[in-house]
């Protein structure tokens, strides 16, 4: 194994143990949060609304809870360990090494990922306890949960940078990802909104992720799956490539 | 030729108001123990971390072992293990996982990683802390861990800064027996210190710095010569006034309770001549005591105001 691969395998190994062995600090919210909300919007809600696209509403939100999952602790893992190794300043003992940028990018990006897709078969296995979980095109659901893991991964990189507070952290995720997601069509479908409001909701990014997941699971996507692939795989390499930048210049980093 | 560890030319580095680099000029020699002192503030820090990537300069150069810091940055860093004032430890991990992990950063395979942890925790006396994450360690066990972190990855450069920062003083002497034999085995060592014995005692050569630059770089036994002894001579019959002495160096000349004390730049050299200029007054001397500048009195003079200095000096 050359030298580039043992050190990017070793902070992804070192940002994996980190997550794995705080299981009650990264895994049971998820279940916990996914579990209500099945019961909520799934049992409760669901059986009053019916089928929708037709699937039953559990079936339909499910998708949008997995995004939801994958994001938020994609972009959590992300921006929290790269902001808690400045606040007490370890990160120094990566940044000192003869490492390359781009290897300490991917590692914190992949790690951050592997975090997203772990999360969203979790919410899987939270939503098979309350309903069956189709997978009718499995290659665009793994496709989908890579790249929307991966580009959040690639925020978190970036918040964790510019993140000068551990209020930083809060306010992104709850104020700005989670809004986002709530109104990107993870609770309806964009056939019930009037024109005005469908075509607002067309400019919110996570409407593109939602449809795609749920064109993975269920079959049924409002936006044309290759294009939201494409346009999503486009910008996590520009979100990679400003990561890159960052690191290269220090930004938050270095004086 | 063989390059030097450490080459600074021309280096600047500046935040808002402060000149924290202000054009230091600075080359520490393969192999050597090389001591940096100066003030708080004078950019001691912010030099070590310009060379570990930590600070980006903002003008001059910066190699080592002939590696550009910000161009070569990779073989740069790979030479170096550093040991920083703060502590800066991973706190999520056992300590020998953090020293694992460091050795790994440096691209070392996981075996042999363990292999170096291992041993490095041996070395500064730790070994039985090892599954202990940092913080239940105490204060000296913390300053024992960075510099074993500094030395998992064999550096040929070993960076300390302020590395016996209140420890006691068996710590101390145990951390400079480390150092010691890391130097004899041929790692460069550049080394901050408040503790100017400790530099006087370990250092091969000394740099002064005050103001992000350079004062002068010398050993310590140069630098003390620099420095103004003080001469006491018993005098068989104690004048009422100081007698003058025609003698080149003295700066200065009292009597006091112990005797004659005259203050002149290199005592061994010039007592001689003031013995026979005493004696041509008709003064019978009785006793000699030579009390040599210490280090950390050049250094005072040398960082209290500069100008005195290069007065002094010329």
């Amino acid at each position: 194994m050359n030298q580039n691969t043992t050190q990017f395998l070793t902070l992804v190994r070192r940002e994996i143990l980190r997550f794995v062995r705080r299981p009650y600090n990264t895994f049971l919210p998820p279940i916990i949060t996914n579990a209500l909300y099945f019961s909520v919007f799934g049992v409760i809600l669901g059986s009053r609304i019916g089928e929708i696209a037709g699937v039953s509403y559990l079936q339909f939100v499910l998708p949008g809870l997995v995004v939801l999952g994958a994001i938020s602790d994609s972009f959590e893992n992300a921006s929290f360990t790269i902001f808690h190794g400045r606040w007490n300043d370890y990160i120094q003992a990566v940044l000192t090494s003869p490492m390359s940028n781009r290897s300490m990018v991917a590692a914190y990006v992949s790690a951050s990922a592997l975090r997203g897709v772990v999360t969203s078969l979790l919410i899987v296995g939270v939503g098979l306890i309350f309903t069956s979980v189709p997978v009718a095109n499995p290659v665009y659901l793994v496709s989908f949960l890579l790249v929307i893991t991966t580009l959040f991964g690639g925020l978190g990189v970036i918040g964790g940078l510019w993140a000068s507070d551990f209020d930083y952290l809060t306010v992104m995720n709850q104020f700005i990802l989670r809004p986002l997601v709530f109104f990107g069509a993870v609770f309806y479908s964009l056939e019930v909104l009037p024109a005005f409001w469908r075509n607002i909701s067309l400019l919110n990014p996570m409407v593109y992720m939602v449809n795609g997941v749920r064109y993975g699971m269920i079959g049924v996507t409002e936006i044309d799956p290759n294009t939201s692939l494409a346009v999503l795989t486009g910008t996590t390499v520009v979100v990679l490539s400003i990561d890159y930048v960052l690191f290269r210049r220090g930004y938050g980093l270095a004086e | 030729m063989t390059e030097p560890a450490i080459r600074a030319s021309g280096l600047q580095k500046r935040y808002g108001d402060v000149q924290a680099l202000d054009d230091l000029e600075l080359t520490v020699e393969q192999g050597e123990f090389f001591g940096l002192l100066g003030p708080n503030g004078a950019g001691k820090t912010t030099f070590i971390n310009t060379l570990v990537g930590l600070v980006h300069k903002d003008r001059g150069t910066a190699e080592v072992f002939g590696f550009d810091v910000e161009d070569d940055y990779r073989e740069a860093r790979d030479r170096i293990g550093v040991a920083p004032q703060e502590f800066n430890v991973d706190r999520f991990f056992p300590i020998i996982e953090v020293l694992e992990h460091k050795a790994g950063y440096h691209g070392i395979g996981r075996a042999e990683a363990r292999e170096r942890a291992e041993e490095a925790l041996k070395t500064v006396g730790i070994w039985d802390k090892r599954d202990t994450r940092f913080d239940w360690l105490s204060g000296g066990m913390k300053r024992r861990f960075v510099l074993a972190r500094a030395l998992v990855s064999d550096p040929d450069l070993l960076i300390l800064d302020e590395p016996t920062a209140g420890v006691d003083v068996q710590l101390r002497h145990d951390l400079w027996d480390i150092i010691n034999r890391m130097n004899d085995a041929g790692t460069t060592i550049l080394l901050t210190t408040h503790y100017i014995e400790e530099a006087e005692r370990l250092c091969d050569r000394v740099a002064i710095m005050d103001d992000g630059q350079k004062v002068e770089v010398a050993t310590p036994d140069d630098l003390m010569a620099r420095g103004t002894d003080t001469i006491v001579l018993e005098l068989a019959e104690i004048p009422r006034t100081a007698p003058r002495l025609d003698v080149d160096g003295i700066t200065d000349i009292e009597l006091t309770d112990e005797g004659l004390a005259v203050t002149a730049m290199g005592g061994s050299q010039t007592a001689p001549a003031i013995m026979r200029e005493l004696e041509a007054q008709g003064h019978t001397v009785t006793s000699l005591d030579i009390r040599r500048a210490s280090l950390e009195e050049v250094f005072v003079d040398m960082t209290r105001d500069d100008r005195e200095y290069a007065e002094v000096s010329a």
